[in-house]
């Protein structure tokens, strides 16, 4: 799960990484409060998940109370979904760094990267100039040791008191990814200031959902989502997007998902919403039908081939879902694996015509919604 | 001939005694897997599917001669079993548990190189040879995909895996070998990892790859086939072209990557060492036909 910035600057500060002062705020009254804590001039952070904040006008900057105040109610009446704001004393920036820590899959290493030049840009770097990015690998079981950290900053340019900040940071954020599960720790810009401090300016933080029975604090919230509808689909355990398409998409795992959304597209649909009917969701045929149908769909599409997920239950379900919604659109349906035969014979007698082919079924959903 | 596993590959059970690993131990031995020995800790003595069970790797090991290990336990104990697996001198072990968190399967993949184990999974349905042995929860009966026959397959999606299989096999193929790596973002044993064991296999005439959007070991397969590892014919089928943008991991993402992880990437990489790539379900038999012709 990914955190918002100012949850990640939460866990930074625990660990001993500086961040900037500041405070978040849930609405235009708690202002005045949080320019104490940060002071003037002041930044204000929008809390989305979404990138590209500072070009979608999400982060602004206030020099007097009075801007800090409009300049807030704005970005709380802004459409993108703000439902914080972290308002935090604006930096004296003399160089941005990057550091960050991930996953390396190949090597089952934590994988920790670095650069001089750090800022919005670090991903065109990587591409142009990728010797800029300097990168070390850690054993998780052993730790970050001196010469790996030694590395880094000596990688990063850095000297004298930095040298010694950017160590103890480094140390710091290896070890929160450890502690927290992380699949990434991310500071960009971590900020050199005109007076030599080192601050976190801006981070990314996510947290393995895998990890959460032994991970606090891994609930998801609206803020999280981009409709209520996929906010409510996720609280009641359904995988949901919502899109602006035609097809109402009910599906069962990733592999097949993705190849029925290559399907659709090479054919010349586009789909409404999509909704894993797979995992433990196979036998919930009701509750998923009737978010599918709240996506407003021109006809509902199901594909599954699935082994612990039976056919049988599927369309035992479907056949509830149909009598009890009486949904107004078509279904197409392909419903595969194990006991398909007697799936077949379920979804005939309710006047549905089975398919087999998951091409087939693709084709016949796109030419009912022409 | 299979790889992997065969029909005298003595197999242990971790986790025998639950509903799944019990309903599966049934079908792996139906199959004609020598199902050897079951763990679970705490039952020692009882007996499942004709199957005794053993509260230790270690004792079931020393008793039974166990080789490998099938995991029918919840991820959040895979690593533990997973370890005690491989003190107990195991080295293959095929893992189950959908949901093991990414800081243990770094744990896990770095100890299985290093012991030069084959751990494959999590996340996986497993590993079959059709007919012979079967180490996970395939469908064998459902033999519009798992028909017996001289392709290897190789997958990363549980549910892709049978569509695009019924696809080769409705072209008149089967399948010699079938390997689940899983879905993991950290699979403990890698694509590439495998083709030599598909390469070394006498029954294995060429390799049908299921792969996805994501991570590089697709490409890594690819440069396997330029440096002449693996020199059978080898189809592919990546899903994941029109994907939504899925969860974008900050910049470090995008930085690891380096441009590697699209289908469209994926499918260059391959096609210029040398393999056939469907765009679509449905060319994967046809595009078998051009390289290794059904004797008619």
């Amino acid at each position: 799960m990914k955190l918002f910035e100012y949850q990640a600057k939460q866990i930074f500060a625990e660990t001993g990484i500086p961040v900037p002062a500041g405070k978040v705020i849930e609405n235009v009254d708690e202002l005045a409060g949080a320019l104490e804590v940060s002071g003037l001039p002041c930044v204000l952070k929008s809390q989305v998940l979404r990138g590209g904040r500072g070009k979608a006008g999400l982060i602004q900057f206030a020099k007097t109370a009075e801007e800090a105040r409009q300049k807030t109610q704005q970005l709380f009446d802004s459409p993108h979904g703000v439902y914080k704001i972290l308002v935090e004393q604006a930096l004296d920036i003399k160089k941005e760094l990057y550091l960050a820590i991930t996953v390396d899959p190949m090597s089952g290493k934590a994988l920790i990267m670095g650069s001089a030049e750090g800022g919005v840009e670090i991903e065109h770097l990587a591409v142009s100039a990728p010797e800029k990015i300097i990168r070390q690998k850690v054993d998780i079981t052993q730790g970050i040791l001196p010469y790996q950290l030694r590395n880094m900053m000596f990688g990063l340019g850095l000297s004298g008191e930095s040298f010694k900040q950017g160590m103890k940071c480094l140390e710091s954020l290896f070890q929160a990814f450890c502690r927290k599960d992380a699949e990434l720790a991310e500071i960009n810009p971590l900020v050199l200031t005109g007076d030599g401090q080192m601050i976190a300016a801006d981070g990314k933080f996510s947290i393995d959902d895998n990890a959460s029975f032994r991970q606090e604090g891994l609930k998801r919230t609206r803020a999280h989502f981009d409709s209520d509808l996929e906010f409510e689909a996720a609280e009641a355990g359904f995988p949901y997007l919502k899109f602006n398409g035609d097809i109402g998409l009910m599906c069962a795992g990733a592999g097949l998902t993705n190849t029925v959304y290559d399907l659709i597209a090479d054919y010349g649909g586009t789909v409404a919403n999509y909704l894993e009917f797979g995992g433990p969701n196979y036998r919930r045929a009701v509750e998923a039908m009737q978010f599918t149908l709240r996506g407003n769909p021109k006809v509902i599409l199901i594909v599954t081939f699935g082994t612990i997920a039976r056919a049988d239950v599927m369309a035992q379900g479907l056949a509830e879902a149909i009598e009890k919604l009486k949904p107004k659109v078509p279904i197409i349906t392909a419903i595969r694996g194990t006991n398909e035969e007697e799936a077949a014979v379920i979804l005939r007698k309710i006047g549905l015509n089975p398919l087999c082919n998951t091409e087939e079924a693709v084709q016949a959903a796109i030419a009912l919604c022409k | 001939m299979s790889i992997f596993i065969d029909a005298k590959t003595c197999v242990l059970v971790q986790g025998i005694t639950g509903s799944e690993g019990a309903f599966w131990t049934k079908h792996m031995k139906d199959l004609g897997t020598a199902v050897v020995a079951g763990v679970t800790p705490g039952k020692n003595g009882q007996s499942v599917e004709g199957i005794r069970v053993y509260d230790t790797v270690k004792q079931a090991v020393i008793e039974t001669g166990a080789e490998a290990s099938v995991l029918f336990v919840p991820p959040r104990f895979a690593r533990d079993a997973i370890f005690e697996a491989l003190d107990a001198g195991i080295r293959k072990v095929v893992v189950t548990a959908d949901g093991i968190p990414v800081h243990d399967a770094m744990e896990i993949r770095a100890a299985a190189l290093a012991l030069d184990a084959k751990v494959i999974g999590g996340n996986t349905t497993g590993v079959i040879t059709p007919g012979v042995a079967m180490m996970g929860f395939l469908p064998y009966w459902i033999d519009r995909v798992y028909k017996p026959g001289r392709v290897g397959v190789m997958t990363r999606s549980g549910s892709l895996t049978n569509e695009a299989t019924a696809m080769m096999v409705a072209a008149g193929y089967g399948v010699s070998s079938l390997i689940g790596i899983g879905g993991d973002a950290v699979p403990l044993t890698r694509f590439a990892e495998m083709l030599p064991l598909f390469q070394a296999d006498p029954a294995t005439d060429a390799v049908l790859l299921i792969g996805e959007l994501g991570g590089t070991m697709e490409e890594e397969v690819a440069e396997a086939l330029e440096a002449g590892i693996f020199t059978k014919p080898l189809v592919a089928f990546v899903a994941g072209r029109n994907a939504p943008e899925g969860k974008k991991m900050g910049h470090a993402g995008a930085i690891v990557s380096g441009g590697k992880g699209t289908v469209k990437g994926k499918a260059a990489a391959l096609r210029a060492a040398g393999a056939l790539v469907a765009d679509k379900p449905s060319q994967i038999g046809a595009l078998f036909e051009t390289v290794f012709p059904i004797k008619k």
